[in-house]
């Protein structure tokens, strides 16, 4: 035990050589390996900085197109008019002071001969394993109107937080008192199971404050609600009443954007402001490792390292979950620290944890102030290799409370400051 | 009218599904991997605690979920305990405490207590 403190102490004072060499030129030792990471969302920067954590002679370079990262938990909030654009965005900069580059473009393929990650406008970024964390993106195919880029571009998801989140929150203000608000839920899975329900409450509580005779109304692909149900309904109905209208078994097919329409199976529905979910899969670098429905990325749950290909480990919301394992932020954040400790082990040829943990804790706000929550503790099936919810653990809040409201905020802090702080 | 008939094609799927699973064989219980309570082991779990709990145990400031960084292993276990066995009050540390057996307790409150604050 005091080896390892002593050996962590040792490495301790070589990364921080690393790091203050790092920027002029390289420094005299080179790196023992390094590691790209595609995508800096909860898995990706939450795998960049744990490596780096772990063991600071490892190289770790992160790929990321956008300035700063833009939270999808807690973004329903700015729709509800509750939170702004500012508290939900937290730049890359802490990623820096553990070591880790941050690299400004786009991915545009992984070349696992050349073990390099190709860039939109930089040199490539070669690497000893990938990390890929690019969460999902949509399945434009779907739906025959999303079939040119202009309409992609036109179509408001706000599905990943940021400019189409203040896009949405402006249609909302825009929209006339008395207008309609329809939301489409594509089939499960897709990313964050309770985030339409969640979101359909912000949208009403602004409605509510706002626009009293504004109408949302939800429209779910889905037979019932697919994440805490109960809990959502009697947020509906004690708080939303005569606001919310929720239909099960609507199945979004299409969108007229000219008539303002969403196309069912059976007939059309006309709202003011259409927010529709298309279908997501893994996103787009992560194709060439998509094993499962032509959607989802296969891993090694103990070391997230892709079915399809050698050195190249996936996270978060790409991943074909494991039972009852949610496409969700923590999750992500969990999978990443697991992978993080996994590379860093396979590197330094030592085997990795044989017995991953995971836990999911969801918090929704179901108001300004109020939130239910939907925890869970996974572990790693040695039989069936796959991780499963521990029997007898986990569970949903009794009643919506202003004390889980409260730990809502708390969560995201300090989930914020794990993923890249 | 067709809203109705919709409602009730599911009703029958659902009443259908329910048959089939309750023919079905239980599935046989997990057999999960042997708890890693090594200082590795105890680590990976502690960090899963971190999304919440701040890395490292370390809340952020003001923060009204708990710090467990350099938290007495005594005091982790008595509360991680107390949420087991349901006679502490929580809102879900109830339902996460109950995953894990007393060892790994005992080695993640070991873990904590040794991180800085």
């Amino acid at each position: 035990m005091s080896m390892q403190r002593r050996d962590f102490l040792k490495a301790g004072a070589a990364g921080f050589a690393v790091s203050l060499a790092g920027c002029a030129a390289m420094p005299g030792a080179a790196p023992k390996a390094r590691v790209a990471v595609v995508g800096g969302g909860y898995g990706g920067a939450t795998a960049a900085k744990y490596i780096r954590m772990l063991d600071p002679t490892i190289e770790v370079v992160l790929i990321e197109p956008n300035e700063a990262f833009v939270s999808c938990p807690i973004s329903n909030l700015v729709l509800g008019g509750f939170k702004s654009m500012a508290d939900i965005t937290t730049p890359y900069t802490g990623l820096a002071r553990h070591g880790v580059r941050v690299v400004r473009d786009t991915a545009t393929a992984i070349d696992l001969e050349r073990k390099q990650v190709r860039l939109a406008r930089g040199d490539p970024v070669g690497f000893d394993r990938v990390v890929v964390s690019p969460g999902i993106d949509f399945m434009w195919e779907a739906m025959p109107a999303l079939g040119s880029l202009d309409a992609q571009a036109r179509l408001l998801h706000a599905w990943k937080a940021g400019p189409q989140t203040l896009q949405l929150r402006r249609a909302l203000e825009a929209m006339p008192d008395g207008g309609v608000y329809v939301l489409a839920v594509p089939e499960a899975p897709y990313r964050c199971p309770p985030g339409p329900y969640e979101r359909a409450c912000q949208v009403a509580a602004y409605f509510k404050a706002a626009k009293g005779r504004s109408k949302v109304l939800l429209l779910d692909a889905n037979p019932d609600v697919t994440s805490k149900g109960p809990l959502f309904k009697r947020a509906w109905s004690e708080l939303y009443k005569d606001i919310i209208e929720y239909r099960p078994n609507s199945k979004a097919v299409d969108v007229d954007f000219r008539a303002s329409v969403v196309k069912l199976d059976f007939g059309d529905v006309r709202g003011d402001v259409l927010n529709v979910l298309p279908p997501m899969k893994a996103g787009n670098i992560a194709a060439p490792f998509i094993t499962a429905n032509r959607r989802w990325c296969e891993v090694d749950w103990q070391t997230y390292e892709s079915k399809a290909a050698k050195g190249v480990h996936v996270l978060g919301d790409s991943l074909q979950i494991a039972p009852l394992m949610p496409k969700s932020a923590t999750m992500a954040n969990g999978h990443g620290k697991v992978c993080a400790a996994a590379i860093v082990a396979l590197i330094n040829n030592e085997p990795p944890n044989p017995s991953p943990t995971l836990i999911n804790t969801c918090y929704s706000m179901v108001s300004g102030k109020h939130a239910v929550h939907v925890a869970s503790v996974h572990k790693y099936d040695e039989r069936d290799r796959t991780m499963k919810a521990v029997p007898g653990s986990g569970g949903v809040s009794p009643a919506m409370s202003e004390i889980e409201g409260n730990y809502t905020m708390n969560w995201a802090r300090n989930i914020w400051a794990d993923t890249l702080g | 009218m067709k809203a109705r008939a919709k409602v009730l094609v599911a009703g029958l799927a659902a009443a259908v599904a329910a048959i089939a699973s309750a023919q079905q064989p239980a599935p046989p219980p997990p057999s999960f991997a042997a708890p890693n309570v090594s200082e590795q082991g105890a680590r990976s779990m502690a960090a899963t605690c971190a999304a919440c709990h701040g890395t490292g145990g370390r809340s952020a400031s003001g923060s009204s979920v708990p710090g467990l960084a350099g938290r007495p292993a005594e005091s982790t276990v008595e509360a991680m305990k107390a949420f087991k066995d349901g006679k502490r009050e929580a809102t879900l540390m109830h339902q996460i405490a109950k995953a894990y057996s007393d060892a790994e307790i005992a080695a993640l409150a070991a873990y904590f207590a040794k991180q800085p604050q």
